[in-house]
């Protein structure tokens, strides 16, 4: 295990920013956002998960999927490769679940992929929780296991450093002037903070805990009324699905300029009613509580189902950003414990 | 890896009027592409957009592909203004397609609704071409009036063919026709096949397959043994759009032909 200095931490940004155009937290209101950061800057690490997800590094809202004209594809200029520093687990998490669909299957989402090959991803600890995160009951903790290319961890004056793949080792290779052997102390002080916030996401979800896989709690729901009772409040504004770090759904729409074709996609979200609609104006889940039934069972049963993970992070921010107060843990709480079984609703 | 959204060019050779609605293209893309029976292409005017369709024509000729649209928007609309020469966007093959080794020295009933003829003749294609491998092929078809009867110049060949019976009916009498009377399931009616070993293929608009599948569950037909052309919603063709979801199955990937033993527990599959 390697140890970084805070002093020196500058000194090994402003060589990253040498390779990548960097992004880091900055403070903003009571919170923090996402910014393009100038080397020799001393970055702040904010002590959970941004408020709102890093998708927009590797999902722009609209995107340029393909460029062609009369003549062919056309490529685009190579953008800079990027090097985002604050990532959390979470963060991390949402890029597996992206991964899986958007570059893990036969056809590739070619713009995705280019961004995720890009981008460099310096992640940290958890050194706090937010009211909202749920990271532990959703098979997470508060701190990055894998899917990063560093990872520093808190711990002395300075932070533990890893690499988790081939681009950040062999950064770190080239660091080794500012890099000490981290003593045994620090690793177990690491694991204690560690420890410590888990606790912390742990209590604060207490009362929510659930007893059975979400994957089970939720899967017998399929045709159960409660769903009209859980979305009363909902709007349908759609706040949860833009604010969640795994949603991608698209929808691609096409421009014509000068012989030149551009095929764009853009950000869509299944709570809205047009979301399904067929040619001749048939819209297969027109109810709402068909939406946000689809929603639960896409993220906590479907996805889990067939890619083998679930598509929720457990990072809060639909709780967050809902208008109707609905509070996602509580949802899926109410789904475990409230089940009536002559509540089942028969159709075709 | 190739760019799976650029599409292909492909001139348009031939438009056939197939009903004052319904128009058969006949298109010839800058490369064959090989397709199965019942998988599906995405077809647009560069610019304007694009719209999933099944091709009409025989999988075993890749070089030449028809498809047959039936005018109801934006994207169709504006294929329908097309004339040979037109240059046109070809994405795909998509989906699975049938899944015709299940159909082996069974009697195979191909249900057909309006345009949902159309996806189905790749289908008819191929069965005919592979007749030796099947037990019979039963042909039930509907549409709303005589002039609305998709690919009419080909009934009688196709009745004609060895092993093959083609029936069809119209929605309500109209002046001039003195063939069948009555909704597509009634067809299904008096059924001289044997309903626990036969397969069925169907295609067309969504309340026809509802009802067709209600009269075979009531018929008898195994659940495992009815296929239906999902053919909804879709942007992406390829599974990563996320928006032709049925409960877990993704009809462009997993389709957008369904097995109706998969996705009958689903709320509203059927519409
Ligand atoms: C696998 C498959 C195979 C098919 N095969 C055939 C075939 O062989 N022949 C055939 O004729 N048809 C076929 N269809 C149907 C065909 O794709 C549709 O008729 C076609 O998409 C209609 O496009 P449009 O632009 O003309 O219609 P529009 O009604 O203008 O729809 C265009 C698109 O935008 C959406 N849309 C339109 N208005 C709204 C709105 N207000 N809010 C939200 N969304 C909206 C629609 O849902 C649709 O996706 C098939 C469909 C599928 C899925
Ligand atoms: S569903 Fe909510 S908690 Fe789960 S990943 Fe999305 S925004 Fe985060
Ligand atoms: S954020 Fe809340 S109100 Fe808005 S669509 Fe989602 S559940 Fe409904
Ligand atoms: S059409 Fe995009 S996922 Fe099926």
């Amino acid at each position: 295990m390697l140890f970084l200095g805070k002093t020196r931490l500058p000194l090994l940004l402003s060589r990253l920013a040498a390779e990548y155009e960097l992004f880091a937290p900055v403070p903003s209101g009571d919170s923090h956002r996402m910014a393009r950061s100038v080397p020799g800057l001393d970055p702040v690490f904010p002590p959970f998960r941004l408020s709102s997800s890093l998708r927009a590094f590797w999902l722009q809202p609209a995107r340029v999927l393909a460029t062609w004209s009369a003549r062919g594809p056309a490529p685009g200029p190579e953008p800079k490769p990027r090097a985002i520093i604050g990532a959390k687990a979470c963060d991390l998490r949402a890029l597996e679940v992206l991964d899986k669909v958007l570059r893990g299957q036969d056809f590739v989402e070619p713009a995705y992929a280019a961004a995720r090959d890009r981008h460099f991803i310096v992640s940290g600890d958890c050194t706090e929780a937010a009211a909202t995160c749920f990271c532990t009951l959703v098979e997470g903790a508060p701190w990055p296991e894998r899917g990063f290319d560093l990872n520093l961890s808190p711990a002395g004056e300075g932070f533990l450093v890893e690499a988790g793949s081939g681009k950040g080792d062999r950064f770190l290779l080239a660091q080794k002037d500012l890099l000490d052997e981290a003593p045994a102390t620090l690793v177990a002080e690491r694991d204690r903070r560690r420890a410590q916030v888990r606790e912390q996401v742990d209590r604060q979800n207490e009362m929510v805990r659930p007893r059975s896989p979400y994957l089970q709690s939720v899967g017998k729901h399929l045709k159960t009324r409660l769903w009209g009772e859980l979305a009363a409040t909902c709007v349908e504004c759609s706040a949860c699905n833009y604010n969640c770090p795994t949603c991608y759904c698209f929808l691609l729409h096409e421009t014509r300029d000068a012989g030149e074709v551009k095929r764009i996609s853009v950000q869509d979200s299944c709570f809205h009613a047009g979301y399904s609609r067929m040619a001749g104006g048939g819209t297969p889940r027109l109810q709402l509580t068909e939406r946000f039934k689809n929603h639960y069972f896409h993220k906590f049963v479907w996805f889990r189902e067939t890619f083998g993970i679930t598509a929720c992070t457990g990072c809060g921010r639909c709780v967050e950003a809902c208008m109707g107060k609905i509070d996602k843990r509580k949802c899926l709480r109410d789904l475990e414990t409230r089940w009536i079984p002559t509540e089942v609703v028969q159709e075709l | 890896m190739d760019n799976a959204f650029v599409p292909m060019p492909a001139v348009v050779e031939d438009v056939i009027t197939e009903t004052p609605t319904i128009k058969t293209f006949v298109l010839s893309p800058e490369r064959p592409i090989s397709f199965r029976a019942g998988q599906f292409m995405q077809l647009g005017i560069p610019g304007l957009g694009e719209a999933p369709f099944t091709p009409s024509s025989s999988p075993f000729v890749p070089e030449r592909m028809e498809i047959t649209i039936l005018r109801t928007g934006s994207v169709t609309n504006a294929l329908h203004t097309l004339a040979p020469g037109a240059v046109v966007g070809l994405r795909g093959p998509f989906g699975r397609g049938y899944p015709v080794d299940h159909f082996e020295g069974r009697e195979v009933l191909v249900v057909g609704g309006g345009v949902g003829l159309a996806p189905l003749r790749a289908l008819l294609f191929w069965l005919f071409h592979e007749i030796d491998r099947v037990k019979r092929v039963s042909i039930k078809y509907g549409s709303r009036e005589p002039a609305e009867l998709c690919f009419r110049r080909l009934h009688e060949e196709w009745g004609r063919l060895p092993k093959v019976d083609f029936t069809c009916t119209i929605d309500r009498p109209a002046p001039g026709w003195d063939g069948r009377v009555g909704l597509v399931t009634t067809l299904l009616d008096g059924l001289d096949v044997d309903v626990k070993e036969a397969v069925v293929v169907s295609c067309g608009p969504e309340v026809m397959l509802k009802f067709v599948t209600l009269k075979l569950c009531d018929l008898g037909f195994p659940p495992e043994h009815i296929f239906l052309s999902m053919n909804r919603n879709m942007s992406c063709g390829m599974g990563l759009c996320g928006r032709c979801n049925v409960g877990p199955f993704y009809l462009c990937k997993d389709g957008p032909d369904m097995c109706y033993a998969d996705i009958k527990d689903i709320p509203y599959a059927l519409g």
